[in-house]
């Protein structure tokens, strides 16, 4: 055969292995994947440049990587921060698989530098910069890594849910003013997203799956699972975040471990146990923020979670039943204060039933639920809140059931006993604003006044509150006059100019 | 006399200013002057494209006067280095020095020749840099809203000094000796022992200074001095830091602040700021809040359950307008340009002695020496070569260290009198770049350092033989 024959038939049989190459390369790279036998993937949705980058500096990118984060430590070492948006995105898309990176990253971010800053906007920023890295860019390359979802669900849990930061009440506010721009300020409505009608509504639809990469089916079937919940105050997002990880952890689960799931699953009942505290959002116009409430409805679905998550770990089951009977002891407090007497003795008789020898009481060693009636624990409870809690929620909880209380009382003509309760909810205030002053705005409550405000329009809702004959009495009684003729819909919108208190 | 002292001063001029000539004519030929102006005006431009900032407008300032300027001068010094490793050398190389030498022209004025026509190479793509990054600041802090510009004309672009409460050095000097004295009275204290007692005390006599325990108030006293009378109407910044050896839930601590010494001068106060320990905070107070002598009293108070500590070097700072940022950015070019210079001094003494390409590996073997002093620092603080365990806080020891360790500080002290100035990031915090910085860096980096490279570099230039290089022409 010619030299030229010869040449040319190599050129063909390589074309044609190329081509089979290619065939099989698909198929080996999903075996390879599905049998986890390579912890190098392909990156999905990169840009080019990050693609290129990541491939054409090879083995590389891990010191390039080293080099910037000593960078960055050096930096923050010498509290200099301006730079560190973008040593944080250069370092994380130079390892874009490395989970860790992202969450030491995002975390550094959101936990670390946020509060050096004094100013609240500022901390804000590095908050919400900290949410991005891991939502926009760590879930775009990592879609089903079941730890970046449950950081993101943690930092929707803790850094704006709870009150350990002095400014979590800002971030609440700046979260609910930007969730206010998706549901158009008013009720959140899941299905005008689901469905949009209208160019508003598809715009907002848009901002939603754009902006906050979240899905409104999504979101609904979380509603109807755990809620109804409200999708302004982060707890819900919380849950969210940790159910989304849940279902990708269903759909590759070869790759989890049993730890991550329970991580996610906490994250749920610890939100909504959380959002069952102060999951009720209410504006107060007059000093352009919200304050917040007990969501009573969600108690029962509160505590399937919680048994749910009993069943499901076995490891921590002790621990799981032990938060479910702090929970069920607080539900059936909550249902007293506010006046929901069968309701609390329905959840008393259930959290004796589960709990027949656990003692309720703090340093009472004989308060076993056999021993206490509904009547004497929840008044033992009141003393104990009153004397040492520090949560801001559970006491504006308690403030307002007692208001509740009084007013109902009030309505019956006990105007004795109404007076009792609004001094005892006076003297709740006054010793909880006189114990936390040195956290000042951070744990904050509202005047008595405005909690009255917020009690007695619940009150006086035609559409929820108490019946006719009662509203027109209490009007009476506080000297509102008579009933107007009914709006057209009522909202509990975040005011536009709200901002933080 | 005079007149034939003045010719020889126009005629010297005359000779170094045709060897800058050829150099600024060789960089030319060489494409490099349109190659690395084009690279610094691309830095200028595109950075701001490229680089993500804090989200506002103070920060993508400060990222953008960071970044620039490093890449400025990065760019610059290695195209310095290399030029004048280039310039020199393979003149020789290349038998062009051969026929300049022969001309009526001292050793000496060809090579001051060459370093005078790199630095003024420097000095125009300085200023066409340094132009393009000051209008870009300029046409970008013109585009915020006011209350933006604001914040930055009174933050960052601005020359800000500072004034500190005075140390107590010498009440803290005393008071320890009289500490001192009353515990040997006590107890027999080793005399090896002496100094660590010593020290020990000196640190309790500081913490009474720096302390300031739950409940209490702190009160400092500043002395403004001249700046008192520039400073009416001018907001002044409160610069301050404190730790503590407890950790807070939240992560802070809360502190109240108040301004001014009524009924003499109005008073400010502040509302309850939480405030991270062991990180700078600044905050601006009111106006005219000082004495008709200047004197500035502010007050802090602990709302914590806990007692901080505010250091007596940097725990608290008065920040207040010096100057113009405009003013403050030309100081800051002109100690980047005497770091041009000297990096000019260094390519050009190597060269002196070296081929190209060896100059080049030798000077830029000492820029790496430079930016690697930190390991060397590291060895001159731990007093030791050999690894230090700081989990077990026991060093090693290497009996090189007699003689490295006095060497490596040595060389740590030589590299300092460049290293230590810092105008970028003067600069991107809002800091007076001084005239006195200025000065002295001319002094050190120019005349001292400079200057010994351009005497090590003339000296061997002057002597050396030029015929018996290789040609490579």
């Amino acid at each position: 055969m010619s030299s030229k024959w010869k040449k040319s038939l190599l050129v063909v049989l390589a074309i044609a292995l190329l081509a089979v190459v290619f065939q099989v390369q698909e198929s080996l790279n999903h075996d390879r994947d599905s049998l986890g036998l390579t912890r190098v993937q392909p990156l999905e949705n990169a840009p080019p440049v990050l693609a290129f980058t990541t491939v054409a500096l090879g083995g590389f990118r891990g010191l390039i990587s080293n080099i910037l984060w000593i960078r960055a430590t050096e930096l923050q070492d010498n509290d200099k921060y301006f730079e560190m948006a973008q040593l944080a995105a250069w370092i994380t898309k130079l390892e874009p698989h490395f989970v860790q990176v992202w969450l030491e990253q995002a975390w550094n971010m959101a936990y670390n530098i946020s509060v050096k800053f004094k100013d609240y906007p500022d901390r804000w920023r590095w908050v919400d910069r900290g949410l991005e890295l891991l939502r926009d860019d760590g879930l775009r390359y990592n879609p089903n890594e079941t730890l970046i979802y449950r950081e993101l669900a943690w930092f929707f849990q803790h850094k704006m849910g709870a009150n350990m930061d002095d400014a979590n009440m800002y971030y609440k506010q700046e979260w609910a003013n930007e969730m206010a721009q998706v549901f158009a300020k008013k009720t959140p409505d899941l299905e005008e997203l689901i469905n949009p009608q209208t160019d508003d509504q598809k715009r907002r639809a848009q901002l939603l799956r754009d902006k906050y990469k979240m899905d409104p089916e999504f979101m609904k079937e979380i509603d109807e699972r755990y809620g109804p919940l409200e999708w302004r105050l982060p707890e819900a997002h919380a849950i969210y975040w940790a159910a989304l990880g849940l279902k990708k952890a269903e759909l590759n689960p070869t790759k989890i471990k049993d730890d991550d799931l329970i991580t996610l699953r906490r994250v749920i009942y610890q939100s909504m146990q959380m959002a069952f505290q102060r999951g009720r959002l209410v504006s107060n116009p007059i000093i352009k923020a919200f304050e917040f409430g007990p969501n009573l409805d969600i108690i029962p679905k509160v505590s399937a979670a919680y048994e749910q998550a009993a069943k499901d770990d076995a490891k921590n089951r002790d621990h799981i039943e032990k938060a479910h009977k702090n929970f069920l002891k607080d539900a059936v407090y909550f249902l007293y204060v506010h006046n929901r007497i069968p309701d609390a003795a329905r959840w008393y008789q259930i959290l004796g039933t589960k709990f027949p020898n656990n003692t309720l009481l703090d340093f009472q060693t004989n308060s076993f639920p056999r021993n206490l009636t509904l009547d004497e624990y929840a008044v033992s409870r009141v003393q104990e809140d009153v004397g040492e809690t520090m949560s801001r929620d559970r006491i504006k909880a308690i403030i307002e059931g007692l208001l509740a209380n009084a007013l109902s009382c009030l309505a019956i003509g006990d105007d004795e006993r109404a007076a009792g309760y609004k001094l005892l909810a006076e003297k709740v205030r006054t010793t909880y604003s006189s114990k936390t002053r040195a956290r000042g705005e951070a744990l904050a409550i509202s005047s008595l006044d405005d909690i009255q405000r917020e009690v007695v329009n619940r009150m006086l809702d035609p559409e929820n509150g108490v019946v006719p004959e009662m509203r027109a009495v209490l009007r009476t009684k506080l000297n509102m006059g008579p009933e107007p003729p009914r709006p057209a819909r009522a909202t509990n919108a975040v005011p536009e100019s709200a901002s933080s208190k | 006399m005079l007149c034939r002292r003045l010719f020889d001063i126009g005629s010297l001029m005359q000779r170094l200013l045709a060897i800058t000539w050829l150099t600024w004519k060789a960089a030319f030929r060489f494409k490099l002057f349109l190659v690395v102006a084009v690279l610094l005006l691309a830095s200028v431009v595109g950075l701001p494209l490229l680089i993500k900032d804090d989200g506002t407008a103070r920060g993508f300032t400060q990222i953008l006067l960071t970044y620039t300027l490093s890449t400025v001068t990065g760019l610059l010094g290695l195209s310095t280095l290399w030029l004048a490793c280039g310039t020199l050398a393979r003149d020789i190389e290349e038998c062009q020095m051969q026929v300049v030498a022969v001309k009526p022209i001292a050793r000496w004025q060809i090579w001051l020749g060459k370093w005078l026509g790199i630095m003024s190479l420097n000095a125009t793509l300085l200023t066409l840099v340094g132009l393009s990054i000051y209008g870009l600041l300029q046409w970008r802090a013109s585009r915020l809203p006011p209350d933006e510009q604001n914040v930055l004309r009174n933050e960052v672009l601005v020359a800000r000094g500072s004034a500190k409460p005075p140390t107590f050095d010498k009440d803290i000097d005393t008071e320890t000796e009289r500490r001192l004295q009353d515990r040997l009275k006590k107890t027999r204290v080793d005399s090896a022992d002496l100094t660590l007692v010593r020290k020990q005390i000196r640190e309790q006599v500081r913490a009474d200074y720096q302390l300031v325990p739950p409940s209490y108030a702190k009160r400092w006293v500043i002395d403004l001095g001249q700046a008192k009378n520039y400073l009416r109407n001018q907001p002044l910044y409160l610069r301050i830091k404190f730790n503590t050896a407890d950790q807070s839930a939240s992560g802070t601590f809360g502190g109240l602040w108040e301004a001014g010494d009524p009924p003499r001068t109005p008073a400010w106060r502040s509302e309850l700021m939480s405030l991270a320990p062991d990180t700078f905070h600044e905050f601006a107070i009111d106006p005219n809040l000082f004495d008709d002598n200047g004197v500035l009293t502010v007050q802090f108070f602990n709302v914590n359950n806990t007692a901080l500590l505010f250091p007596l070097d940097e725990g608290f700072e008065v920040l207040y307008r010096e100057g113009s940022f405009g003013v403050n950015f030309i100081r800051a070019l002109g100690i980047i340009f005497c770091w041009m210079a000297l990096l000019a001094a260094l390519g050009l003494a190597a060269a002196s002695l070296l081929s190209f390409p060896v100059a080049a590996f030798c000077a830029l073997g000492v820029l790496t020496l430079v930016f690697a002093s930190g390991t060397m620092a590291n060895a001159v603080s731990e007093g030791t070569i050999a690894g230090f365990s700081s989990e077990k806080g026991t060093k090693g020891s290497s009996p090189a260290d007699v003689v490295v360790i006095p060497t490596f500080r040595a060389i740590l002290k030589v590299i300092g009198l460049a290293r230590d100035y810092s105008p970028i990031d003067s600069l991107s915090t809002g800091r007076s770049v001084t005239w006195e910085q200025l000065g002295s860096a001319v002094v050190q980096v120019v005349g001292l350092l400079g200057g010994s490279l351009a005497c090590i570099g003339i000296f061997i230039f002057t002597r050396r033989e030029l015929a018996t290089a290789q040609g490579t022409q």
